[in-house]
């Protein structure tokens, strides 16, 4: 290999690649139009067209190792001095490479899936294998054409390369972006399968039953990576916080979104054969807000902390998107004869009608982040003035939505499928609502005692009755969310020991009632621990309302006390490698005794190739009940004295642990029956002791590669450290300095989206120097608000206004929300009334076959052994 | 590592290309020939029969559910018993399309395997 010119073969396979997935992609529509034969050959044609991919990514990679810098993308996002880890972690580093990396990561999903096939579903299997084809087709020709990877300089190749931002030098990038791609990519699969069942006409249960598994594979990776994410953005991006609501998390924020309420309404057409077009819509906007994601990551139209690698290549995504909103239509449109419900919903107490009201809360939720993430681009082209959009608005508006869905998570359990009586919800209900309102009067009663007021201050995004209504209902947000955590908590709790209880009264033994419970419905349960891991975020969202923050200079050997901490500044230190200079800062956390407690270290790095970005690490001391997150601003070499700023935040670990257990009941969901895997086993009945089962292997895979990445992402989360923000101070004196700096955005050019009260540059600290003297000279803060709007324009503001067409940023989703919510309830009693009607004509055609009864209770008995 | 790392990437994408343009051939050979592969005929004449399954499990696993449901005191007496009647009804409707459809798919093995037979004389 090192005698051939790397980027003209790079190009080379490339091309390869297309002109084999567009062969792949005809022989498979052939063999879906009637050409039978065909499809061993697509079959073929696939697999060829995965390992064209992978010598690709190999001939990056080399020329990564290499450091062939007539490469362009080697060149940007390299430099001699990298380890080689990083230097493997650059290949999605930046644009073109990530666009590989998603090629990549497809053709790995799709490799599988057509294993997984084998003997299946052959009327889908060819329309699967074109959709996935065509989507590669995609990739390849923005490759080809608007993001070459392997694209060389015209002139001169420079000596060495420019390296890594260095934000993205950590182990987070070796690990986030693939786990987050994994999620984006496996709705390819799922979507490819609903693609096949709209084209072949095969609309019932089938599709959805191919699609479970890997719907789940995919909102695994996706869950993951978010989780992943969060844990980057509060290690790495060093504000002190997990979730900045940016245009690129929310990207990855609302497929999730979707796709949870897709797993919960597909349960109801897998049970009742209901919500056919439904299903369709959400799985099919689940995938497109996946395109649209990486469209808002890579076009650079929002602008975003993510902007690491951005270009000209979002014309491409919106014919894309176009292309797909036409063909996803279309197709809906010449099939929804088929897509019509064969059932009716039977009782608005029901778990199909609470599954309607979640689809409600996560569209609702969809809607105001896709609304929001938009708006700036939208009052751009609409009225030709920039406008943000700042976390501040997210938060207020997202969090009485999240806590309605949580109570979702507690109340679906409690209800029956179908049809479930007045009397017996109420006695289900009972136990966890007591849970609940005893909680929250625990907290009214002692949380003010332990550090968790039941109500915290009020703080207003406006100053309308919008902003009160709102402020009021964030300051009374920790006393509800407690209280619905442990409704949940107790809700499911109760599942589970009535589902121990019917088993106990078969006569089994109380481990191995749990036990059998578990492994004969690891679906429902696991479910039910995925929303026991949601309980658990939550409580570690909820810490936010309790943060503590406190900035001060010290001198080695002085002290500064926060909450019931104290911290040491004992010596600066400096340490180097080849690629940064390292000066770090001992401290020392001391106990309400004086005992020394732990140490920390934050620091700050100098990269040779980036000394004008020097970066501030964090140093976090996590525990269950909060993490000391301590930054060092700034240190003197001279008089050796640091500026710190320590924060202290309530309750974090539990998002990580919840995150954890999450995972774990997800796994739980999707891991197939031994019924499933012994079917597999058997269709394929091979003369051999081993048998292999693809839908186990590719389930180990995926839960081998969820591990691997979950763990080292909490691994590295208890241990360190290092975590990256630009350097500066930031003081708050009192919650009207605190209020008002939220909603005004740094303008130094550097620092986009970061408001006042969070940006540590320079240019905020003297602007937060001169509001304060505005403020204490008895200037309203509205009119200090205006006239910084006046001086630096509409996007100079966090939240744009309450009035006029700002507006409408709450008002649409709001709007929209009513308006789904009555129809929901309208389309239920309709579906209802006509439910009565067909179970009477359902009753009369009735017959009495006592054998196929007979069978029924042997097949019952069998799965019950199974 | 640092050193063999290049290598280990040229072994795999040596591998990958052969590999890759071998499936490649043989789709294209298969792709120009008129042969029909029994097995790929076959296949299709099952998907049928599969959602029939499909819908047979799906049935099954709901009646075990409301049974569940109602020892758990989840459904009243009435509901459960109105309910478990539908699901059997169903259930024994597609017991029945089952037993109806194995009658077509037993001849249409029958016919495979005497041109699996014949191909062999």
């Amino acid at each position: 290999m090192p005698a051939l010119d790397i980027p003209f073969f790079g190009t080379l396979v490339l091309s390869l690649t297309l002109i084999s997935a567009s062969y792949t992609m005809a022989v498979a529509i052939g063999a879906g139009r009637g050409r039978p034969h065909l499809l061993p050959s697509a079959r073929l044609g696939t697999y060829a067209t995965c390992a064209l991919v992978v010598v690709a990514v190999c001939v990056l990679a080399y020329a990564f190792q290499v450091h062939d810098f007539r490469i362009r993308y080697v060149a940007r996002y390299s430099d001699r001095s990298m380890p080689w880890w990083y230097l493997v972690a650059s290949l999605w580093g930046g644009q073109d490479g990530s666009l590989l990396w998603w090629a990549f990561l497809l053709c790995g999903y799709t490799f599988f899936v057509t294993r997984w096939l084998r003997g299946r579903y052959t009327e889908l299997q060819p329309w699967v294998l074109a959709t996935l084809m065509s989507i590669l087709i995609f990739f390849m020709v923005l490759m080809l054409f608007a993001a070459n990877p392997f694209a060389t300089y015209i002139r001169t190749t420079p000596g060495d390369g420019e390296g890594l931002n260095p934000l993205l030098q950590n182990y987070w990038m070796a690990i986030h972006p693939p786990s987050l791609y994994m999620g984006f990519v496996g709705w390819s699969v799922p979507f490819a399968i609903l693609i096949a069942a709209l084209i072949t006409g095969r609309l019932g249960n089938e599709w959805v039953r191919a699609a479970r598994l890997w719907s789940m594979i995919a909102w695994t990776f996706l869950s993951l990576g978010l989780l992943l994410g969060c844990l980057w953005s509060y290690e790495e991006l060093g504000w002190g916080g997990y979730w900045a609501w940016d245009p690129v998390e929310n990207a990855s924020f609302m497929p999730w979104l979707v796709g949870t309420a897709y797993l919960h309404s597909v349960l109801i057409q897998e049970r009742r054969h209901m919500m056919k077009v439904w299903n369709v819509f959400l799985l099919a906007l689940t995938f497109f807000l996946t395109i649209f994601g990486t469209f808002l990551t890579r076009s650079g139209l929002i602008a975003s902390v993510h902007s690491f690698a951005r270009s000209d290549i979002g014309q491409y995504f919106v014919w894309y998107m176009a292309f797909l909103i036409i063909a996803i239509a279309a197709l809906m449109i010449w099939r929804l004869p088929k897509l019509k419900a064969d059932n009716e919903i039977e009782s608005l107490v029901s778990r199909e009608f609470a599954f309607l009201l979640n689809n409600w809360v996560l569209l609702g939720m969809m809607v105001f982040v896709l609304i929001a993430t938009t708006f700036p681009l939208l009052s751009q082209w609409v009225r030709g003035e920039e406008v943000t959009v700042g976390p501040g608005f997210y938060n207020k508006w997202m969090v009485p939505l999240g806590i309605v869905l949580l109570f979702l998570a507690g109340l679906g359990p409690l209800v029956a499928w179908r049809k479930a009586t007045g009397s017996k919800l109420a006695r289900a209900m009972a136990f966890p609502l007591g849970v609940g309102v005893a909680v929250a009067l625990l907290q009214v009663l002692f949380g003010a005692r332990f550090g968790y007021p039941p109500v915290v201050e009020p703080t207003e995004i406006y100053d309308t009755t919008t902003g009160t209504v709102l402020a009021w209902m964030s300051a009374v947000a920790p006393l509800v969310s407690f209280a619905t955590c442990a409704f949940v908590l107790a809700s499911v709790g109760q599942e589970f020991w009535r589902g121990m209880r019917v088993r106990m009264r078969r006569g089994e033994g109380a481990g191995t009632a749990v036990f059998r419970l578990v492994s004969k419905g690891r679906r429902r349960y696991g479910g039910y621990i995925v929303h026991i891991g949601i309980v658990f975020m939550f409580i570690g969202f909820t810490g936010a309302a309790y943060d503590v923050e406190q900035e001060k200079a010290l001198r080695p050997g002085e002290t500064m006390a926060i909450g019931k901490h104290t911290v040491r500044y004992d010596q600066p230190r400096m340490e180097a490698d080849p690629n940064k200079r390292m000066i770090f800062t001992d401290m020392t956390l001391l106990d309400a005794s004086g005992a020394e407690n732990g140490q920390v270290a934050p620091a700050k790095f100098i990269y040779r190739t980036h000394p004008q970005m020097p970066t501030t690490e964090v140093a976090i001391r996590s525990r269950p009940s909060e993490d000391v997150y301590v930054i060092m601003s700034t240190v003197d070499p001279s008089t050796r004295r640091g500026t710190f700023r320590i924060i202290i935040r309530p309750l974090v670990a539990w998002i990580w642990f919840g995150g954890i257990v999450l995972l774990l009941g997800a796994i739980l969901g999707m891991w197939p029956t031994g019924g499933e895997i012994v079917r597999d086993a058997a269709a394929r009945a091979r003369p051999r002791r081993f048998r292999f089962s693809p839908a186990g292997a590719i389930v180990t895979l995926a839960i081998v590669l969820a591990s691997v990445m979950a763990w080292a992402g909490v691994a590295a989360a208890q241990d360190d450290t290092s975590s990256t923000l630009h350097a500066g101070t930031v003081v708050i004196n009192n919650p009207t300095e605190r209020q008002l700096f939220a909603r005004l955005l740094c303008q130094c050019g550097d620092c986009a989206r970061l408001p006042l009260d969070t940006c540590a540059c320079g240019w905020a600290d003297d602007k937060r120097v001169e509001v304060r003297e505005l403020l204490s000279s008895g200037v309203e803060p509205s009119t200090i608000q205006e006239s910084y709007r006046v001086q630096y324009g509409a996007k100079a503001l966090a939240i744009p206004s309450d009035k006029g067409l700002d507006r409408a940023l709450w008002a649409v989703p709001v709007g929209a929300m009513i308006l789904a919510i009555g129809m929901v309830v309208l389309i239920g009693r309709r579906w209802q009334r006509r439910s009565v009607e067909a179970h009477a004509e359902a009753s009369v055609r009735t017959n009495d076959e006592l054998e196929y009864d007979s069978r029924l209770d042997e097949e019952l008995e069998r799965m019950e052994d199974a | 590592m640092a050193e063999l790392l290049p290598w280990l990437f040229v072994i795999i994408a040596v591998a990958a290309m052969l590999g890759g343009l071998a499936s490649l051939w043989l789709s294209l050979t298969l792709a120009l020939s008129d042969e029909v592969p029994g097995v790929a005929r076959a296949d299709l004449t099952s998907d049928a029969r599969l959602a029939l399954l499909t819908e047979k499990e799906a049935l099954l696993q709901e009646i075990r559910d409301i049974a569940f449901e109602h020892d758990a005191g989840k459904l009243s007496d009435l509901d459960y018993e109105q309910i478990n009647a539908k699901l059997r009804a169903e259930a024994r409707h597609v017991l029945h399309e089952l037993d109806a459809g194995a009658e077509g798919f037993r001849d249409q093995a029958e016919a495979l395997i005497a041109e699996k037979l014949g191909e062999a004389q």
